[in-house]
């Protein structure tokens, strides 16, 4: 890779790197400013993966305060988001494995809203989206981990292949299967609201 | 191409993930091939239908001061605990006398110069005794604005725009009972699409202003391209609701912003000054901003 030129399209002096520094030189405003920024879409994420919102809440407190006490480890060339939504995956990832362990396991496939559901393709603009919002978040709760996690961090936080690869540790090839897997278990869920009539 | 090696990429395709060659041969084939593109279509419109997720999960308020407590809170403590210890020297007697002694020439010094000098510029220490100057004194926007601006995700370029009043609570908790406002026409969809215009706006401008050299050293897209990536698929949403609302204006406007964020949605993290140039000049030549200027000066309830 050459070295990269000066030039930086649009990030002034509030760039990521740039709040990274200030927060290993103490700046606590800059922390504040990284929190606004990436709070929506970290809490967003966890609550992806744990299905609850209150443990959510509590996750990325998590996530945050372990990502203020090791900022000074992030490496120059890693990105802010990938580096917070890794902290994020562990943590989330810590506490399914104990939710597990504890045998307190939730059955989140909730098939009451399945049952709603008929063969017909029903279009979307006449779904309440209360409905759909709950279909979704059974269908990725019923999703095992690993595609659960790639199928969150592609389609609904649009992190590139390269990004999903570092944060989850996947090698290229297992994270594509695992997302078009996840992709076609998720078309089969939703594909009597969504009117999907194909394969893939 | 065959149809199946098209189809098995189109997932990719759609992720903005092929190498260029394959991209463009899935392109030509899609334009040729009706059955491929339908199925094209139905990924995109599923696509479009997880972009609508709504989660019932918000920031709430009392995070950050539950992160603050266990993050910079503690820092500033173990600060203050080195202050206090620094004061505490001082509270010995002989360094109280020493410190008097220097404060006293200090302040002689001080008044020798002003007495020699009756007519020399007024000093400007007077910012150095207001609370809490910014650590880093050479930031313009700290020292403008201290407390960062609440949930502005793209805090690029023109914040100058950021001060107009578009935020309904703030107005109607503050003249409600003094006008007759009309907010309650605005419904949150306006908001949505008023702060996701400003956001593109930003990212627009920043691309614009970009400076791109003849050399041929790579220019880091990175943040513009996630961003882009978050408002590619908000604009998604927010056109079609602008269609099934009959709102044609914004409709339009979104439509037109549509190719730009796919643009730079689809540049590499560090991309080729050339790829950045076609764009910029294009955001200049269609005058996409002025567009986006001209929709938000308008107002929110022309729309």
């Amino acid at each position: 890779m050459k070295p990269l030129t000066v030039a930086f399209a649009g990030t002034l002096m509030n760039s990521p790197a740039d709040l990274v520094t200030r927060v290993c030189q103490g700046d606590s405003d800059a922390f504040r400013l990284i929190f606004e920024r990436y709070s929506r879409p970290v809490i967003s994420f966890i609550y992806d993966m744990v299905n609850d919102r209150a443990l959510a809440e509590e996750l990325t407190q998590e996530t945050f305060v372990r990502a203020y006490r090791s900022i000074h480890t992030m490496r120059a060339e890693t990105k802010l988001s990938t580096w917070l939504f890794g902290i994020a995956r562990n943590v989330a990832r810590e506490s399914l494995r104990a939710r597990v362990r504890a045998n307190n396991h939730v059955d989140l496939a909730d098939k009451s809203v399945m049952d709603l559901s008929d063969n017909k393709p029903v279009p979307v603009e006449g779904l309440l989206s209360k409905e759909l919002n709950a279909l979704i978040r059974r269908s990725l709760a019923e999703l095992d981990e690993d595609k659960r996690l790639v199928f969150t961090l592609k389609v609904l936080h649009q992190c590139s292949y390269e990004e999903i690869a570092t944060i989850t540790g996947f090698s290229l090839a297992k994270l594509k299967t695992d997302l078009h897997r996840a992709r076609a278990e998720m078309r089969k869920r939703i594909r009597p609201y969504a009117g999907v009539g194909y394969e893939v | 191409m065959k149809c199946e090696v098209c189809l098995e990429l189109l997932e990719e395709y759609l992720d903005g993930e092929l190498p260029r060659e394959d991209r463009a041969e899935v392109g030509e084939h899609l334009i040729a091939c009706a059955e491929c593109s339908a199925s094209f279509a139905d990924l995109t419109a599923e696509q479009e239908l997880f972009a609508r997720y709504d989660r019932d999960v918000e920031v709430p308020p009392f995070l950050w001061t539950r992160i603050a407590a266990h993050t910079v809170a503690e820092s500033d403590a173990a600060r203050n605990g080195w202050y206090k210890r620094f004061v505490a020297v001082f509270a010995t007697p002989l360094a109280s006398a020493i410190a008097v002694l220097l404060l006293a020439i200090a302040v002689g010094v001080v008044v020798y110069v002003i007495s020699r000098k009756p007519a020399s510029k007024p000093a400007v220490a007077t910012r150095q005794t207001g609370p809490a100057l910014p650590r880093n004194g050479a930031d313009p926007i700290k020292v403008e604005d201290p407390k960062p601006a609440p949930k502005q995700d793209s805090n690029v370029v023109a914040s100058h725009r950021k001060s107009k009043p578009r935020v309904r609570p703030a107005i109607a908790g503050d003249q409600s009972d003094v006008l007759s406002s009309n907010q309650s026409d605005l419904d949150l969809d306006d908001l949505d699409t008023a702060r996701h215009i400003e956001q593109t706006e930003n990212l627009l401008r920043s691309i614009r202003n970009v400076p791109v050299s003849d050399s041929d050293e790579d220019i880091d897209v990175t943040y513009d391209k996630a961003l882009s990536r978050r408002l590619l698929n908000e604009n998604v949403v927010l056109r079609r609701d602008a269609e099934m609302k009959a709102k044609f204006p914004t409709k339009t406007l979104l439509t037109d912003l549509e190719p730009f964020l796919i643009d730079i949605a689809n540049l590499p993290d560090h991309a080729r000054p050339e790829d950045v140039r076609v764009i910029k000049e294009r955001v200049k030549k269609t005058e996409i901003v002025a567009a986006l200027i001209d929709y938000q000066d308008r107002g929110t309830n022309n729309r």
